[in-house]
């Protein structure tokens, strides 16, 4: 019997803990997709219980409720008429989502979103930077290959990714943030000009400004004080700055008068995000830095031991904040003092960094996502050669448990390594380059191994992934172009283009193409990949984004063939076109070809739409499903 | 003639759904619809000519309505873009 989507939605509702609990309501292919207010009023156990849900799961202040592809929007329809909402967007409901969320969700979330698009630019660069700096420490080869032309050519590429990273940053951040993206960047190269110090650089000293003179001093800084100091290797300074500049670009935009607009937006936009962020981030997150310095350089010689397991676990906290880069001064401090004569720094932050890579590497083994998959795997190499920003941002950091694992495993990779006076005889080298410069190759390999070890094993066993990131698994049937007509007019008919089954138009995932409001339609479930010509005639139109084609047959039928519901987001990946307007075409051509796997992934439905879209011109349009 | 400027706001440029709302709204008029974008016109009254457009983010297009009931198109149209595309 098919199932009561009026009694599924009612049952569904009915343990949602009120309509109040509801922020919004969408669905994709197979799931109904619930903003909730309080996840804990939610009944969880009965809506698994309910005939028709085949599983309930809540991530990220959303409730889904798999129930089918077919059924779902039914239930849906049903589920609005129930309840009494509105229709919202998968978008809609993944902002209200957003918005539920803790403050320090959502900016977590933040770094997240600019970070992932600049991974590609950094992953190599990390790999390639630790293998250059690796190799010019090898004791013999290194000295010679460090003076080489080629040492200084590899190393300029690829640290240029890091070094100039708040541009990177800047822009990808304009992109989440909202705001022109050209500004963006100039707010990014202004953080990293010339005319400041390079932020590395930044013990040997630098000079400063004083915008508003020695007049009033706050914290050991004057009001309107520059440092002229770059944010070389900087992350969240950045990305502060970016969200600032969005809104008083966004604020200037409505109080400018048009004809003004050019001329003052961009010049007040950006110099009043640079004015604010070199006199007010900039300071704070100075000090912030002299006292983590301070406090880290005390820290990891107290409580025999206990101390340096302390800061194990909170020096990737520092490598997000962006306050690591003066450790090099800790290190060559410890070095220089004749009590120590020691890096006993280094055994630290090499076990936070192979603590990284050890859960970074776990999430790569254990995710059913390709996509997640090529980030974690090359970002593990990566942060084993003692470059962890790929492995923190793309991958520990967004999914946040890894991260903890990992602090957990820097913890304990510490201890045993101030307990058994681990140390280094040079600085600048961790992860497995710290074996050049390590005091005991034995101990070390047993220390990298408690990091890693902890950190991978912590998560393996306690990370969960979310569900949604892992591949969708499409079968791919043996394309055939169907004989069978899908639709047909008194003057022609219209062959069924793709493989697999007709559905009749209210069953498409889409209001607008349900309600045939651009002509008699009807969809195609697929089971392969390709789009064949449906008659002879020719091609109208191809849509840039290769995901449409209009046509026109030899008896005058004007047919839209739309692949999937709102794929035109995909901008044409996954679409492979195989012919062009204007082209003419025979009864089962290969018109284009679409990769249901990418489309499954991409979060839509790969429902082919068909339309006829001058059925005003015809009595009647007979249709293959109702 | 009934003639006003539109700029494209839609991210996406022009695609199905918008452009299937605008035709639906404009279709049930007399008049002659049409979209004017670098020196072409498209017939907003026909879907597969209309999406042929391929109009951009941003762009600035002028619509142009000619027929005995031109100015009641030509505000049905207005609406139309601005609520869909």
């Amino acid at each position: 019997m098919a199932l009561d989507y009026r009694k599924c939605a009612e049952e569904i509702y009915s343990h949602l803990g009120g309509k109040d609990n509801i922020a919004s309501a969408a669905h994709c292919a197979t799931r109904l997709r619930l903003a909730i207010v309080d996840i804990n009023k939610v009944d969880t156990k009965a809506l698994e219980n309910v005939e028709g849900v085949k599983g309930v799961f809540s991530s990220n202040g959303q409730l889904q409720c798999i129930i089918g592809t077919g059924t779902v929007n039914k239930v849906y329809d049903e589920f609005l008429a129930v309840t009494g909402l509105t229709a919202a967007s998968k978008d809609d409901v993944k902002a209200a989502a957003a918005a539920s969320q803790p403050l320090p969700m959502r900016m977590v979330k933040s770094i997240g979103d600019v970070f992932v698009p600049i991974l590609p630019a950094i992953v190599a660069a990390g790999l390639m930077m630790g293998l250059v700096e690796a190799l010019g420490k090898i004791p013999g080869f290194g000295q010679a290959f460090a003076a080489s032309d080629w040492y200084g050519f590899l190393d300029m590429v690829s640290a240029t990714a890091f070094a100039y990273l708040p541009v990177l940053v800047a822009v990808s951040a304009t992109r989440v943030f909202g705001g022109n993206i050209f500004l963006g960047a100039t707010v990014g190269l202004a953080m990293i000009n010339s005319a400041l110090t390079n932020g590395w650089a930044a013990a040997d000293g630098y000079e400063k400004w004083y915008l508003l003179g020695k007049g009033i001093n706050i914290g050991g800084y004057y009001l309107g004080q520059i440092n002229r100091l770059g944010y070389q290797g900087h992350v969240i300074p950045v990305i502060i700055a970016i969200w600032l500049m969005a809104k008083i670009e966004k604020k200037l935009h409505e109080v400018t008068p048009e004809v003004l607009d050019l001329f003052i937006v961009p010049l007040c936009t950006v110099l009043a995000t640079c004015l604010i962020t070199f006199m007010v981030i900039g300071p704070i997150f100075s000090t912030a830095e002299n006292y983590v310095l301070a406090g880290a350089r005390v820290l990891v010689q107290s409580f025999f031991g206990i101390g340096a397991g302390i800061m194990g676990a909170l020096y990737p906290i520092t490598v997000v904040m962006g306050l690591h880069h003066m450790y090099t001064v800790i290190e060559a401090g410890f070095l220089a003092d004749p009590n120590i004569g020691l890096n006993i720094w280094m055994p630290v932050a090499s076990s936070a960094n192979f603590a990284q890579f050890g859960a970074c590497l776990a999430v790569g083994l254990k995710t059913k996502s390709s996509r997640v998959k090529s980030v974690a795997i090359p970002s593990a190499l990566s942060a084993a050669l003692g470059i962890t920003e790929p492995a923190i941002f793309g991958v520990n950091f967004r999914f946040m448990k890894p991260f903890i694992f990992g602090m957990v495993g820097g913890a304990a990779g510490s201890l045993f390594g101030a307990w058994t006076g681990l140390g280094a005889v040079a600085y600048g080298v961790t992860g497995i380059p710290g074996y050049l410069t390590i005091n005991n190759l034995g101990l070390y390999t047993v220390m990298l191994a408690i990091a890693g070890g902890v950190a991978f094993a912590l998560t393996t066993v306690l990370y969960k992934e979310d569900p949604d990131l892992a591949d969708k698994k499409v079968v791919e049937e043996p394309a055939v172009a169907p004989d069978v007509v899908a639709m047909s007019t008194e003057t022609g008919e219209v062959l069924q283009c793709t493989p697999g089954t007709i559905v009749a138009a209210k069953d498409i995932p889409d209001p607008v193409f349900a309600s045939e409001a651009m002509g008699p339609s009807v969809g195609i479930q697929p089971t392969a990949g390709v789009v064949y010509a449906p008659f002879d005639g020719e091609v109208v139109m191809k849509f840039p984004t290769n995901h449409a084609v209009g046509l026109k047959s030899a008896d005058g039928i004007e047919l839209l063939i739309h692949v999937g519901v709102d794929t035109v987001n995909m901008n044409g990946e996954g679409f492979t076109p195989n012919c062009d307007s204007g082209d003419k075409i025979a009864k089962g051509d290969v018109l284009l070809e679409f990769d249901r796997g990418a489309i499954a992934n991409a979060g839509y439905s790969d429902t082919v739409v068909v339309v006829i879209t001058n059925g005003a011109d015809y009595t009647a349009v007979k249709k293959a499903a109702e | 003639m009934v003639e006003f400027q539109y700029t494209i706001t839609d991210e996406a440029g022009i695609h199905a759904r918008p452009a299937g709302k605008i035709v639906a709204a404009v279709k049930g008029f007399e008049s002659h619809v049409t979209c004017w974008s670098e020196d072409e016109a498209y017939d907003v009254k026909k879907l597969l000519s209309f999406m042929g457009s391929e109009l951009e983010y941003g762009e600035v297009v002028t619509i142009r309505t000619e027929g005995p009931d031109e100015i009641e198109a030509a505000e049905a149209a207005k609406k139309a873009f601005e609520e869909n595309l």
